[in-house]
Order: structure tokens, then sequence, then C-alpha cells
């Protein structure tokens, strides 16, 4: 009895492990950690696994008993950034800089993304604030839907899309500044 | 219970629209990349993006923006945790 368990639970776990491990990588920042949070997300699902109702998202469900494993024992850890000023974050924030800056910049703007480092991007992520960061992985990179995130992290809709639009405008603000760092980019022109 | 009455409330004011201009696509512009859109908010949106070169333009370097972010962030599980540690966790569960 307890081995078909198992064997269900390992068939089902098995696909997603490797987007479990990217996600823990993401929020904790360490491989060490990550391998940690995997596996105690595991242990804690396995625990629970009479809760899971079968035929049901079973992906959102191991994600959610993640999220809450890292919630929990993690998330102080954690380094997080000091305060964030949001004055900044409109709409389309990196393409209008570039924009602003067309006359400034070394490579065309439409070039722009494809000159940033696999780091940059890594590190902008890393730094967002966890809430912020937690929303931009389960859409962006593991392709949750809205109901699948608000689910996941248990909170209403209208948080999940604003912090979802408050990480991806941050984000885009540190990939501006990883650029003028770089180089790629001149701030000469200051906008309003 | 989902609570979810904003969407519902901006979507509403969408549908009383023919035609979107460049404040709706810029309002709706993240619902749209993510494919959350209904199907009338979708042509509207779409039908602009047809005529708008500028507001074509900025949702193709959000759309390939978002891509890179996918491609990037993603990370292979190293192959000794899995042989080492998951599976022994999970047969010794």
């Amino acid at each position: 009895m307890q081995k078909n368990k198992q064997n269900t639970f390992s068939k089902l776990v098995e696909p997603h492990l490797s987007s479990l491990y990217s996600t823990a990588l993401r929020m904790t920042r360490n491989q060490r950690d990550a391998e940690d949070l995997v596996q105690d997300a595991l242990f804690k699902a396995f625990r629970a696994f009479g809760q899971y109702k079968e035929d049901t998202n079973f992906r959102a469900w191991i994600f959610r008993i993640m999220v809450n494993t890292f919630i929990t024992a993690y998330r102080k850890a954690v380094k997080q950034p000091q305060k964030i000023s949001f004055d900044d974050m409109e709409e389309f924030f990196l393409f209008k800089r570039l924009d602003e800056t067309v006359s400034f910049q070394e490579i065309p703007k439409d070039d722009f993304l494809d000159h940033l480092f696999d780091d940059d991007i890594k590190s902008a992520l890393e730094n967002l604030p966890y809430q912020f960061k937690l929303v931009v992985l389960l859409c962006d990179v593991e392709g949750f839907s809205y109901n699948e995130i608000a689910e996941i992290i248990q909170a209403p809709m209208g948080t999940v899309m604003s912090r979802l639009f408050r990480g991806r405008k941050l984000l885009q603000k540190y990939l501006w500044d990883y650029a003028k760092k770089r180089g790629y980019v001149t701030d000469d022109i200051e906008h309003a | 219970m989902q609570k979810n009455g904003g969407m519902l409330l901006m979507t509403s004011n969408m549908h009383k629209k023919k035609h979107y201009n460049c404040a709706d696509i810029e309002h709706l512009a993240q619902r749209y990349l993510d494919g959350q859109l209904d199907q009338y908010e979708n042509k509207l949106f779409e039908e602009h993006l047809e005529y708008c070169l500028p507001c074509d333009k900025k949702i193709q370097f959000e759309i390939k923006l978002k891509e890179i972010v996918r491609i990037k962030a993603r990370e292979q599980v190293p192959e000794e945790f899995i042989k080492n540690r998951l599976r022994n966790m999970l047969n010794d569960l």
C-alpha cells in the first residue's frame, strides 16, 4: 500500500523536478538551500498526498507546498533589498528609456535584449523582493495562469496582477541599471 | 472563493469600446502578454497593433523580453542531486 502511494507520488513529481529546482534556486539564491527547499517540499507533499485530489492540477499543488515551505522556513534567511521606490514604474519602462537614449546607444534598440548577459537577467530576477520575484517566476518562467498563481500564493487575483506589474517593472529598471553600468547605453537624457 | 472582481470590472469597461486607443493598449498590455484577455479584448487589441506601429513595437519588445527571461532564468537540476538525494529520498518515503 505504502509502496503504491510512493510510486504514484514519484511518477507525478518526476516531470516537475526541473521546474521546482529552478524556482527554488532563484528564490533562495544558492544551490544548497535550493536543494534543501525542494527536498523539504517533496517530503511535506508526500505526507499531505492523501489530501491531493486525483486528476486535479498536481503541478500547482506541489508548487503551492514549495512556496509555503519557502515562506515559513527560508524567507527570513534571504536578504531583501532596502526600501524600493515605485514612482517610475510606468508600462513599457525599459522600452521608453531606450527610446529616449536612442542617439547615444552603441547598439540598436532591437538588439539590446540580445546583448544582455545571462548573469544580468538572473541577477535582476534574484534581486527582486521575494513577493514580486515569486509571481514573475511563476508567470514568466513557469507559465502558470493568473488563476493558478492566485491558488499557489493564496492571494486574490488583483494582488497577483499588481505584484506582476511591479515585479516586471522593477526587473526592467534593474536591467536598465545593468545596461548603463556595462556601458551599453548612456543616460545623458534625464527623463521627466 | 477567487476574488477577481477587479478583473471583471476592467473587462466589462473594455467591452463597451469598439476600438482601442494607445492608452488602452498600455492599460491591457500585461494581460495581453500573459494570454489573459478574452476573445473580444484580444481582437480589438491586435486590431490596434495592426495599424499602430509604435504600440506594436512596444508589445514586440515586451514579448521578446518575456521570452528571454523565460529562457535565461531556467536552470538545469544537477544530475547528482536527482540521483543521490532525491531518488534516495523518494525510495525511503
